[in-house]
């Protein structure tokens, strides 16, 4: 009976793992396939991380079932009942947690300094020279859409967000109610975007292309639709659709924003633009927070979707009716 | 009232009107007529029986630890099958909801489910696997064995121990009451700040979560207390430190973590419950609020508690596999220097839980270094059981496969665990569902330590075994499904799928998450096969009756007992000679020795109070959450009252007379000799505890 199962219980296992793993391609995996300077950092060091771990992690699975087969009941080997210490294994089996461990804390440490949000030293380089200069970017999350403020160009993009390639980009940060993470998995990492602060990320793409960008940190009803386009473009594109937002017709100061920011679902993912974007809206929102400022969600707002979505849609069509 | 509540308000019902109730939702109105049908069931099988006095008696008023253990072990399955239909529920809503084009229903976009309802269900999940099911049936084992294994007739303090027992058992209770009515959080099991303040959460959920996890936390700061005192002050004569079963070590670790890390949570959920119901602004993010603060405090218990539940399981798995390999454990003191080295390194490495937060290099290192500290005596272990295994003779019995299985899973677990807490790598996978899988695997190793610990400990408790096909069958097709969840979710985040989406937009992760539907479907099947292994051992018992020694190798003093173990443990409280102090009497011949004569035992009465206080506590908690005051008064003056009178209380004990021990162990011993044990007797050396015939006890303990 035993043998029959165990049996059936490998030849299951090995027909699963083709079936799970034919069914995608290599283009899918993002984490693997990293378009920015700091996500192929991270790759670089995961993979010295992953390869470090199996060279531990592979010989003692070996070793296991090689001590759960060869000392079986019933293959009648050296049988030691009493045997239970011995200086040198247990030197060994301290020795080589600690070692690994050291290794890997020395490439660790290394690492949060290359890709460290605030001042990355992968980047250091390309933000001293003279030309292409940091483009600055500040990033609020509204329940539940990403704003991107341009404060040079004074343009503003809702749920789009366009770069130039190999040119760092300089982000600052903050909420207008709740905690999310800002994260494009093949440009950089998770990033805390919190209320009434202020944090900071950087990145660099190095390949032109559109990469897929959301929160990674539950932040509420919306939070499955806060996905944003990221485009990675050359720099003559990037001016031409900067000088592009600039003729849009909506504009901003912070007393529209304040109406902007009330909780919505953006269902339909379409991008805004806004020109003539007022200066320092971004640190407007940050203060107005701090001193208690807070966009509240009504109750049982989403509890039916579908519902929700009619009211929207009545309120969209009422407020371009009085346009 | 101090904040501002949006909906209605009135003194006699606090928030609670009948629009609360959400009869408009066709799963909830199932849900609610199947729990009452049971319900009905089962209260009307006690009565058609008469049972209701035995269930008073036996039960429900008793302080012995193991009846309590079992109820907690009890309490803990019944959570662990909601948390599993919660984890269906998230898989089918992620398996149908993807791409814009997918169908919705029942008031959602897409899939079945509304993004609130979503919330409240992957944050029950998670409360309720690891408050109401892992530490309930980690708590009723500890309960169950650690008394027996130093030696003890029963816990330190058997009534705390009761209260302990029932004030989860009302935490567990008033999950299951915010399905039916109100709502439940949903922010996350952890609880995302400032998500969780009144603005962006103005129902009752959060609330019910803040109070549900006041009362388990106390119960079990309660039971840590209970325990250490149990381990330090109960141990037999000759148990000296450095005989102490692993699991007994274990069990001491993890509770002196327990002790030290729960308080901390009782005050981060005091603080937020502050916020909530009288507007402090600690954890918002204006008015001098910090929402870091919360993230502080509340994993500087979440930390520790990851290890309070894991070490209890290393402890099982350090039992179950000397046992199997007919073998003494390799590498004691390691061992025991590597539980605490664990319980150590849990207090300072909490901010790997948002290392993404955007603090300074410096302060990500020492938390990513001190992360990677916690692999040292982790790998310790695995390398410590591997050479148990070594020149043993393994027998692969049902608690052995599935240790073996949970060493696996500790592998798997640990290099992901690795990956994690390398920072950098963190930032890509900080949110996304590789981090899931790998905690899930690493509870899943508490899974299975579990399983093997109730297939190798059951016999002890009931005095018979498992049955050995089915338990096998339900192996097998667990392992299954846990290969066919998770290898997808490892996948998918390397794809860049993050957690919590109740909605997916891109179209090329629906293949690996079919694939994981298709794993909660062998979850499911597994689940048939459990059932149909506790109804044929149920059914078949009388041919699988066990003596002392089940398991025919059994090392540690746990098994010297009868099976099932009697009322009061131990007829003399045993003199222990040995780390291993059954293996030793087996091997010295003075295991089958009995005692010609007995003395009366001390014991603890039964008592109702703790039912009581775990009654009054459910519905002082119910009325917070509902902001009835008046009934919140009236319980909380209730509890005090009740509490002092006990305290007061002087007829709590009694006396076991010693024609009843007599009795009891005669018919126990009668039976085992019938049935015959793998060990010889005869004469020894050592001593096994007072009252054996003067010949064969030289140093019997007055």
């Amino acid at each position: 009976m035993m043998k029959k199962i165990w049996g059936g219980g490998w030849r299951f296992l090995a027909l699963l793992s083709t079936v799970l793993l034919g069914g995608c391609s290599s283009r899918d995996f993002w984490l693997f396939d990293a378009k920015g300077v700091i996500s192929q950092t991270q790759v670089h060091y995961m993979v010295i991380d992953v390869v470090v771990m199996l060279v531990i992690i592979i010989p003692t699975a070996l070793l296991i079932m090689w001590a759960m087969w060869r000392y079986r009941k019933s293959a009648g080997a050296t049988y030691a009942p009493h045997w239970s210490h011995s200086n040198a294994i247990e030197a060994i089996v301290w020795g080589v947690p600690i070692l690994t461990v050291a290794v890997l804390s020395y490439y660790s440490v290394e690492a949060i300094y290359q890709v460290n949000p605030y001042k990355p030293t992968v980047l250091a380089r390309a933000e001293a020279a003279p030309a292409p200069r940091p483009l600055e970017i500040d990033v609020i999350a509204t329940d539940w859409r990403w704003v991107f403020i341009y404060p040079a160009q004074h343009i503003m993009s809702v749920g789009r967000l366009v770069i130039p390639v190999d040119t760092p980009v300089k982000f600052r940060l903050t909420s207008t109610s709740v905690t999310n993470d800002f994260y494009i998995p093949q440009l950089v990492g998770m990033i805390d975007v919190m209320p009434g602060m202020r944090v900071k990320q950087a990145l660099m793409a190095s390949h032109v292309g559109t990469y897929e960008g959301f929160s990674a940190d539950y932040s509420g009803a919306g939070f499955s639709w806060m996905n944003f386009q990221t485009d990675a473009v050359p720099s003559a594109q990037f001016q031409q659709w900067t000088k592009q937002a600039q003729q849009a017709p909506q504009h901003m100061d912070y007393a529209q924003f304040d109406l902007f920011a009330k909780p919505d679902i953006s269902v339909s993912g379409k991008p805004e633009y806004f020109s003539d974007v007022e200066p320092g809206i971004f640190d407007h929102v940050v203060g107005e927070v701090m001193n208690g400022k807070v966009w509240p969600t009504p109750m049982g707002m989403t509890e039916n979707m579908v519902k929700y979505l009619q009211k929207q849609r009545a309120s969209q069509a009422q407020m371009q009716g009085e346009l | 009232m101090l904040v501002n509540l949006q909906g209605p308000w009135s003194p006699l019902l606090g928030r609670l009107a009948v629009s609360q109730i959400p009869y408009e939702n066709p799963i909830l109105v199932g849900t609610f007529v199947l729990v009452v049908a049971l319900g009905m069931a089962i209260l009307g099988a006690v009565t058609y029986y008469g049972k209701w006095g035995y269930l008073w008696r036996e039960w429900l008023t008793t302080v012995d630890h193991k009846k309590i253990g079992i109820m907690y072990i009890l309490v803990g399955l019944v959570m662990l099958l909601r948390g599993f239909v919660d984890a269906a529920m998230i898989r089918s809503q992620q398996a149908m909801a993807v791409g814009p084009d997918s169908a919705g229903y029942l008031g959602a976009l897409h899939g079945y489910l509304t993004p609130f309802h979503f919330g409240q269900i992957y944050t029950a999940h998670g409360v309720i696997m690891i408050l109401f099911a892992a530490t309930p049936i980690l708590v009723g084992i500890m309960n169950i064995i650690v008394p027996l294994q130093v030696g003890a007739r029963d816990m330190a303090y058997p009534y705390l121990n009761a209260v302990g027992l029932w004030l989860t058992t009302a935490g567990a209770a008033l999950v299951m009451t915010a399905l039916f009515i109100g709502d439940f959080a949903h922010a996350g099991w952890f609880g995302n700040l400032p998500l969780n303040e009144l603005p962006y959460s103005p129902g009752v959920g959060v609330d019910y979560w803040i109070w549900a996890f006041q009362l388990s936390s106390v119960g079990t700061t309660l039971g840590g207390i209970n325990l250490i005192a149990t381990i330090v002050k109960m141990r037999a004569p000759g148990m000296t430190w450095m005989r102490l079963p692993m699991f007994t070590w274990a069990s001491l670790s993890a509770n002196i973590i327990s002790l030290t890390s729960f308080p901390v949570l009782t005050v981060s959920l005091a603080l937020l419950s502050l916020d909530r119901y009288l507007g402090t602004h600690f954890y918002t993010a204006g008015m001098g609020g910090n929402l870091m603060l919360y993230n502080d405090l509340f994993w500087i218990w979440g930390h520790p508690e990851v290890y309070f539940v894991i070490l209890p399981a290393f402890g099982m798995l350090s039992e179950i596999i000397p046992v199997f390999s007919e073998k003494t454990l390799f590498g004691y003191t390691g061992m025991v220097l590597a539980s605490f080295g664990i319980a150590g390194v849990s207090w300072g490495v909490w901010l790997h839980h948002f290392f993404t937060m955007g603090s300074a290099p410096d302060v990500n290192a020492f938390y990513s270094v001190s992360t990677m500290l916690v692999g040292i005596p982790t790998g310790v272990k695995v390398f410590n059981w591997l050479f148990t295994m070594y020149r043993g003779r393994l027998r692969f019995e049902l608690p052995m496969i599935w240790a073996c299985a949970a060493l696996f899973f500790l592998l798997v677990g640990g290099m992901t665990g690795m990956m994690n807490a390398f920072t950098t790598n963190d930032y890509m996978v900080h949110n996304s569902v590789f981090v899931v899988a790998h905690f899930h695997l690493m509870l899943l190793l508490i899974v299975y330590a579990i399983f093997g610990a109730v297939n190798f400990w059951f016999p002890k408790v009931f005095g018979f075994k498992l049955n050995e096909r089915w338990g096998k069958w339900f192996f097998w097709l667990f392992t299954a499904g846990t290969a066919t969840v998770f290898i997808p979710m490892f996948t998918l985040g390397f794809m860049g799928m993050t957690r919590r989406l109740d909605y997916i937009p891109y179209a090329q992760w629906q293949p690996l998450l079919d694939a994981e539907m298709a794993g909660i479907v062998l979850y499911s099947l597994s689940a048939v096969y459990l059932v149909a292994q506790l109804y044929v051992s149920l059914r078949d018992r009388a041919l699988n009756r066990v003596g002392a020694d089940a398991w025919g190798t059994s090392r540690s003093l746990e098994w010297a007992t009868p099976s099932p173990v009697p009322f009061y443990n131990f007829a003399y409280i045993p003199h222990v000679n040995a780390r291993d102090e059954w293996a030793w009497r087996k091997e010295n011949g003075i295991a089958q020795l009995r005692h010609d004569r007995y003395e009366g035992i001390h014991m603890p009465k039964n008592t109702g109070v703790p039912l009581v206080l775990g009654a009054l506590s459910l519905v002082l908690a119910f009325a917070l959450v509902w902001r009835m005051w008046w009934l919140a008064a009236l319980c909380l003056a209730g509890i005090v009252i009740l509490v002092i009178m006990r305290s007061f209380a002087k007829d709590t004990d009694y006396i076991v007379s010693p024609e009843e021990v007599k009795r009891v162990e005669d018919a126990l011993w009668a039976g085992t000799h019938a049935r015959g044990t793998e060990a010889e007797g005869g004469r020894g050396r050592g001593a096994v505890g007072g009252g054996l015939s003067p010949a064969h006890s030289p140093s019997a303990p007055k």
